[in-house]
């Protein structure tokens, strides 16, 4: 039985978009990845989880019960890391933290608060106002995990953090959907995801236009390369045998290309020239959302389709 | 599952509230009882009275009516104390936590993303807004017994010329408290309603500053005396206090508190507090 389920959810402003008929289930233990660029509905989608939003039609239930708006509906049982983490800022870290913890009830959370601010290097005496913003960063991830919850809805979690501390979060979900907790994790970084997700929904202006495993997402999308050669003068045209691979931008002395599947027939064909400089740009999300969309065998796969 | 879905009334999110408000209370309550025992020692000597009236007199007549007008004229002790109860400093000092309250702990909590953090606990959000409220009510009452204490303090401080009953101040200060929990309950309503701090914040500033003028000036210029009956001022101004608890007024503040209250509560169940 899914732990979370959000059926035909959708949730409108007034006239303003918000989600549009938004259908996802995910299993115990499972991390399922939400993707989507800024404004595609994510927020929305997980504030109606929260029972912090009051749907426009549709319903959400969580550990099998429908939330209700307002209701607090299995709340001890859910983590919740929202985008953006606004906590009293005059206060300590340790006390804010308290107090939020251990509203409904939760108790023995000291011990489990000063092993995450260890494994964090955080020091919670300090006020939150005083702290840079990973660590505020920080300070939301303990807010999220500090009660063990069953359920955890983490929207960006690991924004503001750096590269170390950002594996550490990534090794914090995974371990707590090793022992069997349910994971949604909201982002717009599909290298994150990938690296943790099982499977990932993606969500485009409100709608969700693909849940899918987060392999064959990756697989789909294009890989770039751009090219400085040696010869600043140098175009050169890309062969007709070279098939998947297209030209991004192209001026002379440098060339990048986007290409998909293996890179080796890409390689063997730079290594006829004096290559002086190679980088592999980043797609932007919704770059990867217009090629990934392209592909006909991605609209084939069915939505909430198997881990 | 059943236990993990019982909500309980989350008193801790209630102490915490009143540890937050409790320096900015103290400081107003402070205040206030000070300025019962300054009132006290300007008007227990005769000779100080004469000039304070005198001095009033030269006042333009809006001053002395905000100080409670002809009833001063009598000269009387009694009258002059309430002097501190009605002084426009004092219900200043009330507006600034009735108003400052409930918007800091509604409004500004979720303007600045706070409360998004309180409502993912398990707490209801009916729960939240009837511990602003209790903060808010239990606070302006508290108030207005300071006030009283202080009256109490000055009659042991100073000698008056004539015996001052204290009950009539502790009946004052209780329908003062109860009509100064009306306007909390109506700021709790505006704080409820209102996304922006600034909006919650100037439409209970506004409610409240017209209600005053409205009986100031109804009592000042009597060409406007149909106008105070208009304003929630008017259910404790006029009631005759003197003789005893003015029981039908204080229920009909009474309700229309319950009512705002009440009104805010729904406003805020049903509302997106998040966009």
């Amino acid at each position: 039985m899914p732990t979370l389920e959000v059926e035909s959810l959708t949730k409108r402003y007034g006239s303003a978009r918000g989600v549009e008929d938004v259908t996802f289930a995910i299993e115990p233990g499972e991390i399922f990845g939400y993707l989507g660029p800024n404004g595609s509905g994510k927020t929305t989608t997980i504030r109606c989880i929260m029972g912090l939003l009051r749907p426009t039609s549709g319903q959400v239930r969580v550990l099998g019960r429908r939330v209700v708006a307002g209701r607090a509906t299995e709340h001890t049982r859910l983590g919740y890391l929202p985008g953006e983490f606004h906590i009293w800022p005059g206060i300590r870290a340790a006390r804010s933290l308290n107090v939020l913890g251990r509203l409904g009830g939760g108790r023995r959370i000291a011990e489990r608060r000063r092993q995450l601010a260890e494994r964090f290097d955080l020091d919670l005496r300090r006020r939150v106002g005083d702290l840079s913003k990973g660590n505020r960063q920080k300070v939301a991830l303990i807010y999220a995990f500090q009660h063990e919850p069953d359920v955890l809805v983490l929207d960006e979690p690991t924004a503001g953090l750096d590269p170390l501390m950002r594996q550490t979060a990534l090794e914090l979900i995974r371990e707590s959907a090793e022992r069997g907790a349910t994971v949604l994790l909201s982002s717009h970084d599909l290298g994150e995801l990938s690296a943790v997700c099982g499977r990932a929904g993606i969500l485009r202006e409100g709608r969700l236009i693909e849940v899918a495993p987060i392999s064959q997402i990756v697989q789909s999308s294009e890989h770039r390369l751009a090219v400085w050669f040696a010869d600043g003068h140098l175009a050169p045209r890309l062969p007709a045998e070279l098939t998947g691979v297209r030209v991004v931008r192209q001026k002379p002395g440098m060339l990048e290309v986007a290409y998909q599947g293996p890179a080796d027939p890409v390689l063997k064909w730079l290594g006829r020239f004096a290559v002086e400089r190679i980088a592999t740009p980043q797609m932007s999300l919704e770059d990867a959302f217009i090629q990934y969309y392209r592909q006909p065998s991605a609209a084939s796969v069915p939505r909430g389709g198997d881990a | 599952m059943s236990a993990s879905a019982r909500v309980r009334f989350p008193f801790r999110l209630l102490r915490f509230w009143f540890v937050r408000i409790a320096p900015a209370w103290l400081g107003i309550a402070l205040l206030i009882f000070v300025m019962q025992i300054a009132v006290a020692a300007i008007i227990h000597d005769n000779h100080n009275v004469r000039t304070f009236l005198a001095f009033l007199n030269l006042l333009p007549s809006i001053v002395k009516s905000a100080l409670g007008g002809d009833l001063l004229d009598s000269g009387s002790m009694t009258a002059l104390l309430t002097i501190g109860y009605q002084h426009p400093f004092v219900l200043f000092l009330h507006m600034l936590y009735a108003v400052g309250v409930p918007a800091g702990l509604l409004t500004a909590e979720v303007q600045k993303g706070t409360m998004e953090l309180i409502l993912s606990r398990p707490v209801a959000k009916t729960h939240v807004y009837l511990c602003a409220a209790i903060v808010t009510l239990v606070g302006l009452f508290g108030l207005d017994l300071v006030m009283f204490a202080g009256t109490a303090a000055s009659v042991r401080l100073y000698q008056f010329s004539e015996p001052i009953d204290l009950y009539l101040f502790f009946r004052i200060a209780t329908t003062a408290g109860l009509l100064a929990a009306t306007f909390g309950a109506f700021a709790l309503l505006f704080a409820a309603t209102f996304r922006r701090l600034y909006c919650a914040v100037g439409v209970s500033v506004a409610f409240l500053t017209i209600n005053y003028f409205i009986v100031i000036v109804a009592q000042w210029w009597p060409a406007m005396q149909f106008l105070r009956r208009a304003t929630l001022f008017y259910l404790i101004y006029y009631s005759n206090l003197w003789l005893g608890w003015p029981v039908r007024n204080m229920a009909i503040l009474a309700a229309i508190a319950l009512a705002a209250a009440a009104l805010g509560a729904l406003v805020w169940r049903r509302r997106d507090l998040f966009v």
